[in-house]
């Protein structure tokens, strides 16, 4: 039965869905032959678009899955986003260890269309319905702190974390190339998560070491005079119980601005500036092994020189874990 | 990153306010839990899911029902801001013996939410409860 219900949350029929499927299958049966895992109800958090748990925009402190000291535990989430002129796809699975290591894989399929403009600033060669693949490796581990039962103190739980990204722009390359950017980069940040829970609030603060462009999607770092070196950015998560399995908060999630200096230089004006990603979400968890996230997010204006509207959307998210 | 320091301050500002309101107690609570005559209501239900929850059955299936739910009320009732003292073991002392994961404590603090839910007692009022009770973990869980 673990078996089907993995395969059913891969909903989007991509050959990345299905080898997805297939290591989620395998991770699972492996998963199966564990004792059972015991975390309380979304105490391990949901996936995040880079595959870490945490909320949906950043990681939080908890380690992923239902996992606690002693076990080990897996879960998988696909993950689509919808704005104006965008699309994100993402799919993910990760392992939690004894609550104290979590590994996880994500892959994102980002619908770049409207980059096919470009080629009116210069012969690009960007082609129609381009997409912009990432990978994303991601390893994180608790280093102190409880973040749910330590509820007479203010420590916090806190983790450390990498993720390796390399990115695939395809026809979009020639323009990263143009702007000087790497397709690949390592993000390293560290997260504070604590659970008030006499008041049913949960706080996440995460601070991010990282020289991507828009996560990593438009390349990593600028050529001069746009910033090619690293920021530190602060991303916060907050949520409120509504019960044992509802969750709502907000989320916002601080981003470098490497390229907008290299657009200014090239003509282009505040064409290539990146602003913060936000969202508001609503977590439902029907079951332990379960759980549904919905948000509309801002993610700011995304190379206004093309694309100038606010990227707002919904997002949705569905996660098993066990 | 004007807007940054203000999420920032607005957060610190949450947590302060939320940390002061924490380290009080009050017998609101209490009151919450309906005094006495609803703790003893939460614990009748209470103990008979605990011997049958297949995780937990193995561990109470052996203990005096009547002593241990006389004692639980006892200890509800103090935490929780009534006026009852608790003399029954200390956590540690009473679970020494015992192989206790933080999995079976997760596991005892789902049952007793599954009895509060049956109690209709106020989400908020149980997580005010849990918080004074998710600190023993220290003393209970002894396999770490």
């Amino acid at each position: 039965m673990k078996h089907s219900s993995a395969s059913s949350t891969v909903l989007l029929g991509t050959k990345t869905a299905i080898k997805a499927t297939a290591l989620a299958a395998g991770l699972l049966l492996g998963a199966a032959a564990q004792a059972d895992t015991g975390k309380l109800l979304l105490t391990g958090g949901v996936s995040s678009i880079d595959g870490a748990a945490g909320g949906g925009l950043t990681p939080w402190a908890v380690i992923g899955s239902n996992a606690e000291d002693g076990e080990i535990g897996f879960s998988a989430n696909v993950t689509a986003a919808k704005t104006q002129d965008y699309g994100l796809k993402t799919y993910g699975v990760a392992v939690g260890i004894q609550n104290r290591v979590e590994l996880s894989l994500a892959r994102q399929d980002f619908d770049a269309t409207p980059a096919i403009a470009l080629n009116g600033i210069a012969p690009f060669g960007v082609t129609p319905g381009q997409h912009i693949n990432m990978d994303i490796v991601g390893a994180k581990v608790r280093i102190a702190g409880d973040a749910v039962l330590d509820s007479d103190s203010l420590m916090p739980q806190i983790a450390v974390g990498v993720q390796y990204k390399s990115v695939k722009p395809g026809s979009i390359g020639s323009v990263l190339d143009f702007l000087g950017t790497k397709t690949s980069g390592v993000d390293v940040y560290v997260s504070a998560t604590k659970l008030f829970l006499a008041q049913s609030v949960l706080v996440n603060a995460t601070l991010r070491s990282t020289n991507a462009n828009q996560n990593g999607l438009l390349g990593f770092g600028s050529g001069a005079p746009g910033k090619n070196s690293r920021s530190i950015v602060p991303e916060f998560s907050i949520a409120y119980l509504l019960s044992k399995n509802v969750a709502i908060g907000a989320e916002y999630r601080g981003k470098p601005n490497n390229l907008e200096a290299l657009g200014r230089a090239a003509g282009l004006g505040g064409g290539l500036k990146e602003e913060a990603w936000k969202d508001i979400f609503i977590a439902w968890a029907p079951s332990k092994n379960m759980s549904l996230t919905l948000a509309y997010v801002d993610l700011g204006r995304i190379i206004p020189g093309i694309t100038p509207k606010r990227q707002t959307g919904v997002y949705l998210s569905g996660q098993i874990a066990f | 990153m004007k807007k940054t320091i203000l999420i920032a301050s607005m957060l610190l500002g949450l947590v302060s306010a939320v940390s002061a309101q924490t380290m009080s107690s009050s017998p609101a609570l209490y009151q919450a839990f309906g005094e006495k005559a609803g703790l003893v209501k939460l614990m009748d239900d209470f103990v008979p899911r605990l011997q049958a929850d297949p995780r937990l059955a193995e561990a109470f299936k052996k203990a005096n029902v009547d002593n241990l739910k006389s004692q639980l009320v006892n200890q509800i009732c103090q935490v929780s801001g009534g006026p009852c003292e608790y003399k029954g073991p200390d956590m540690k002392v009473a679970h020494s013996n015992m192989d206790i994961t933080k999995t079976d404590f997760n596991a005892l603090v789902e049952v007793l939410q599954q009895s509060m839910d049956a109690q209709g007692i106020a989400f908020s009022s149980q997580n005010q409860l849990l918080a004074k009770l998710a600190p023993m973990h220290r003393d209970v869980i002894t396999v770490k």
